[in-house]
């Protein structure tokens, strides 16, 4: 196999590579700007300079020549190279900071020059924290500079589109974000303009910057400079926790980070999986955090009648639900299961019901054909089409909601999180004779005309897992609190796990903006007779009994999904939408 | 040969009215050379012609020196794909005027010479990538190029054989980055001109990551000559590691400025006193840059029997370059001349690389503070460091070309600097 030696020691490698890919996948540290794994190689930033040679090989003997002491000759390079564009070969060596002065003096020499026209406005600076350019000078840096001319002035805070803003000053011109454009979004909507150290990227005359994916090149901006417009000035890095989830926006389920303050969520940033959108999302998905922080329904809600819907007490809620399900027979009770909920609580609502008889369940999809393109955003505007119809929940397209209303004449219809009135043809009217129990996370038409509202968990806020549209399930974490659940108690945000940072315990709890909410399937147990209660401690649980009893979810597990970073399913089904 | 150059004839510029045209053109001797080849296919096959050239060592008069016709036996086999010529005609050094001489008095000696390399190399399409400042000579490159379709000199079927090359002229916008092989192929793509890492080199991946050559329009224009008159004839022209007839530009503090053709290996001294009419107003010589901007200037007391190749400027520590000489004489102020040259490479610096964007700049801040009297000595320390960490840390040349001529002043002129430094007033030597 062919080998590299890197600071004297030995590496195998199989495949062909470069030398700063192989070192990053091996733990090993070298400082570097522009270079990002899913882009192109500019080698513009000289940041990963090395010193690379390749022993001397008698063609002669068909052996490596030796030196005195035995060890092969070495010929080195005549410059230092830049290791993310310098192939791996069979018996280089290479030689970084932590075995040659000369690299070392190189990297901090790059440094000084990066930093002699940044405006070095950390204080003030969003990137602060988070920062490469940051971090690689505390590290790598010179202890100071000799630069003591004027800096060049750049624009600053320019909107280059609806979502980034640019502070050109700040920019090191690693053209990361042209390179995003060019080859990822590939709508070449930025490119380096000017010249020399007057450059930086900008849109073409006229143009703005309303890429889909634009706020991906905040993320891989190694400064401060293309900043989002939503979340700059809001928070800093270190206040925030971190917490792996999904985004639940659309049906791809791209890998996210959510970012919370107390109780808030701040932000949502993409988490790399190679299988689902590599280091990438859509900007619709990160901007839907809002979603888990305004207009959510917090403490149940009854309508009186009188018409007018008022808070209640759990207690009442759960009262209200028992007395109306006893006052009808089962076939007169239509169950609407969500393409928007998780597995578990679809799972949940479907099996309480089954107990008490039910056979009516079916799920509108939620699709919005063109929405889709070939990168990450997808037709179908729900997380868990496929794990709900794996339940098997009906689907029943929005445009024949009322036609099944009509037909089955329910006088009980429970919503599961789904804004069917304010999505489908199906106006409130059409659910005027029945009593309909809405279980939703945020306020909209459907709430606002149920006659009782459960306030439910939000993918924030429980663990639960979602089939994506290509049938893999990944799953959430908790990453905010609710009024009675105490995250660390219901499980999932174990006390072992160690965030970004390595630390244990950095999680800051905060009593602030708890919502009054609990997960779905949790009502479900509640409100189940007490001799068949279900002994459910956590979402876990449910996914255990899901995997026993549908074939679909076979071996499935937290601890999979936790390993394998999501598991692909076999879907039996074609994708298409079944219609009833 | 430096000895009987007053009997020289030159080859490239001849003294032929009219001779852009071309009727005059062919009749002296014009596209003989082409039609030499074209008509005796079996004598002169490609590979025969890369042979011929690489054997006349063609050194590429672009600035680097490379034996033309070893860079073309770099082109791989042909696959059926496209494959380009790519004619460097953006020179843009301070101190290099020499291809618009060609331009505009023997376009067709470059064009013929550009077609054979097409056909040695296999090649389809030939673009001349000219600096924009040059618009009348694009024109007049552009007629020539015209009156060579309408003879059947290029397009399809060239003279009947089977062989088929288009030309087109493509003109720069200004950057003087883009003469730099690797950015002129991206300039050519319409892309930012950012030079591009090697490997791959040209001659695998160049255009549109097809095989490419870059040649120097000076370099394409002896092709004829060593076809026409065999590669030894050209040998013997100036000294044998640097041969064949060059282009002079001769500029700055001479009578008689102007481009000059004569034997590569010239006397610099007889250069600057017999060829350019001595230096102005009787002054002294005081330095020489011999080749364009980034090509280190040298004191005058070294210049004594050195000539104009590479073997004998390297002796003194510069190069060849485009033989581009700026002659400056004793009035000369090394600081200002070294400053000026500095802000056109941190003018012309593309940004791409950290120490060339950063550098370049911090070259051109740093000696204007000493040009205007406030420098330190501790800055001259700077500079040499600054010049340390550029050299050799960029993807293509322009910064070792900034950072030379600032390192070999200082080093061969610190009087000067010094002086500056140390706020005295500098008495001309």
């Amino acid at each position: 196999m062919p080998e590299i030696f890197i600071d004297n020691k030995r590496y195998e490698y199989e495949e062909p590579g470069k030398v700063l890919q192989f070192m990053l996948d091996h733990g090993l540290d070298l400082p570097f700007f522009c270079y990002h794994p899913s882009l192109s190689i500019p080698a513009n930033c000289r940041q990963c300079v090395v010193k690379a040679g390749m022993p001397v090989f008698d063609r002669d003997k068909g052996a490596y020549e030796i030196d005195e002491d035995g060890n092969r000759k070495i010929r080195y390079f005549p410059k230092l190279m830049t290791a993310c564009s310098l192939d791996l070969a069979d018996g280089m060596v290479i030689h970084t900071h932590h075995t040659d002065d000369l690299v070392k003096q190189a990297q901090a020499d790059n440094l000084e020059f990066i930093l002699i026209n940044h405006p070095l406005d950390c204080p003030i600076c969003d990137q602060a924290g988070e920062c490469p350019l940051q971090i690689l000078t505390y590290k790598y840096g010179p202890e100071g500079s000799r630069f003591e001319h004027k800096k060049v002035h750049k624009p600053k805070a320019i909107q280059l589109g609806p979502r980034v803003i640019l502070d050109a000053e700040r920019c090191i011109n690693c053209t990361r974000c042209t390179r995003f454009t060019e080859e990822i979004s590939k709508t070449n909507q930025l490119s380096i303009i000017s010249r020399g150290d007057k450059n930086y990227p900008m849109t073409a005359e006229g143009e703005e910057f309303d890429d889909p994916y634009s706020l991906n090149t905040v993320d891989i901006c190694p400064v401060g400079a293309l900043t989002s417009a939503d979340f700059r000035f809001k928070a800093r890095v270190w206040e925030m926790n971190q917490t792996p989830s999904i985004d639940v926006s659309n049906g791809k389920g791209c890998n996210t980070y959510i970012w919370t303050r107390d109780n808030l969520v701040m932000r949502i940033t993409p988490r790399f999986n190679e299988a689902v959108n590599d280091h990438w999302m859509p900007d619709a998905g990160r901007l839907s955090y809002r979603e888990y922080n305004e207009n959510r329904i917090s403490k149940p809600h009854i309508r009186l009648d009188a018409g007018n819907q008022v808070k209640s007490s759990w207690n009442n809620a759960e009262l209200t639900f028992r007395e109306e399900l006893e006052k009808r027979s089962a076939d007169k009770i239509q169950v609407i299961g969500s393409p928007h909920a998780s597995v578990e609580d679809n799972y949940v609502l479907k099996s309480s019901f089954e107990k008490l008889g039910v056979q009516n369940f079916s799920f509108v999809p939620h699709v919005i054909p063109g929405a889709g393109d070939d990168l990450l955003l997808t037709d179908d505007q729900a997380p868990n089409t496929n794990g709900v119809r794996a339940l098997g929940y009906a689907a029943t397209e929005s445009g024949k909601l009322k036609k099944l209303i009509d037909s089955k004449k329910p006088s009980m219809i429970v919503i599961l999180n789904d804004d069917l009135m304010g999505r489908t043809d199906a106006p409130p009217e059409l659910f005027e004779d029945t009593f309909v129990v809405y279980l939703g996370t945020n306020h909209n038409e459907t709430s606002k005309h149920a006659d009782l509202v459960i306030p439910v968990t939000s993918a924030a806020e429980h663990a639960a897992s979602y089939v994506n549209v290509d049938g893999r399930i990944q799953r959430t974490f908790p990453a905010k609190e609710t009024l009675y659940t105490n995250r660390r108690l219901n499980l999932e945000m174990s006390m072992g796990r160690l965030d970004h940072y390595g630390t244990k315990f950095d999680n800051w709890v905060s009593d602030a903006n708890r919502i009054d909410c609990i997960p779905a399937w949790e009502f479900f147990v509640r409100i189940s007779p007490d001799s068949d209660r279900p002994d459910w401690q956590s979402s876990r649980d449910i996914l255990d009994q899901i995997s026993g009893e549908v074939p679909l979810f076979r071996d499935v597990s937290y601890e999979r999904m936790d390993d394998e970073n999501g598991i692909q399913l076999k879907l039996e089904q074609d994708s298409e939408v079944n219609t009833v | 040969m430096s000895k009987d150059w007053k009997s020289y004839q030159p080859h490239l510029l001849p003294a032929i009215k009219d001779l852009h045209e071309m009727p005059v053109y062919e009749k002296h001797g014009g596209y003989k050379a082409l039609s030499t080849i074209l008509k005796d296919k079996n004598n002169w096959p490609p590979e025969e012609v890369v042979a011929e050239v690489k054997e006349a060592n063609i050194r590429g008069r672009g600035g680097a020196g490379f034996n033309a016709g070893l860079k073309w036996s770099f082109m791989p086999e042909p696959d059926g794909g496209p494959r380009y010529l790519a004619c460097n005609g953006d020179e843009s050094e301070p101190g290099t005027f020499k291809d618009r001489k060609l331009f505009e008095f023997n376009p067709h000696l470059f064009i013929e010479g550009a077609i054979i390399a097409a056909y040695a190399m296999h090649v389809d399409v030939i673009y001349v990538y000219i600096r924009g400042e040059y618009r009348p000579y694009v024109k007049l490159l552009d007629e020539a190029i015209r009156q060579a379709y309408d003879k059947g000199y290029l397009g399809k079927n060239i003279l009947g054989s089977d062989f088929s090359v288009e030309m087109y002229t493509h003109m720069g916008a200004g950057a003087y980055i883009c003469g730099e092989e690797s950015s002129l192929m991206e300039s050519l793509e319409g892309k930012r001109g950012y030079p591009r890492v090697k490997p791959p080199f040209p001659a695998q991946k160049g255009l549109w990551g097809r095989p490419t050559t870059i040649n120097n329009i000076e370099t394409l224009a002896n092709v004829p000559l060593v076809i026409n008159n065999g590669a030894s004839w050209f040998k013997q022209i100036g000294p044998d590691s640097h041969p064949g007839p060059v282009l002079y530009g001769i500029s700055g503090h001479v009578n008689q400025p102007g481009v000059y053709e004569y034997p590569s290996g010239m006397e610099i001294m007889t250069l600057i006193n017999e060829v350019a009419g001595g230096v102005r107003n009787g002054k002294k010589l005081k330095a020489l840059i011999p080749g364009g901007s980034s090509t280190p200037p040298v004191r005058a007391d070294v210049l004594d029997g050195i000539t104009m190749d590479a073997d004998s400027l390297r002796e003194i520590g510069t190069m060849m370059g485009t033989a581009g000489m700026v002659i400056l004489d004793e009035d000369t102020d090394m600081v200002d001349v070294i400053w000026r040259i500095s802000h056109f490479y941190h003018h012309e610096s593309c940004g791409q690389c950290t120490p060339c964007r950063e550098g370049t700049g911090w070259l051109e801040k740093t000696l204007l503070k000493i040009k205007n009297g406030n420098g330190e000595m501790r800055d001259l320390d700077l500079l040499l460091a600054i010049c340390n960490r550029m050299e050799g840390r960029t993807i293509c040349a322009l910064a070792d070309a900034a950072a030379w001529p600032v390192r070999y002043s200082i080093d061969r002129f610190r009087d000067e600097f010094e002086s500056r430094c140390k706020k005295t007033v500098y008495a001309v030597a």
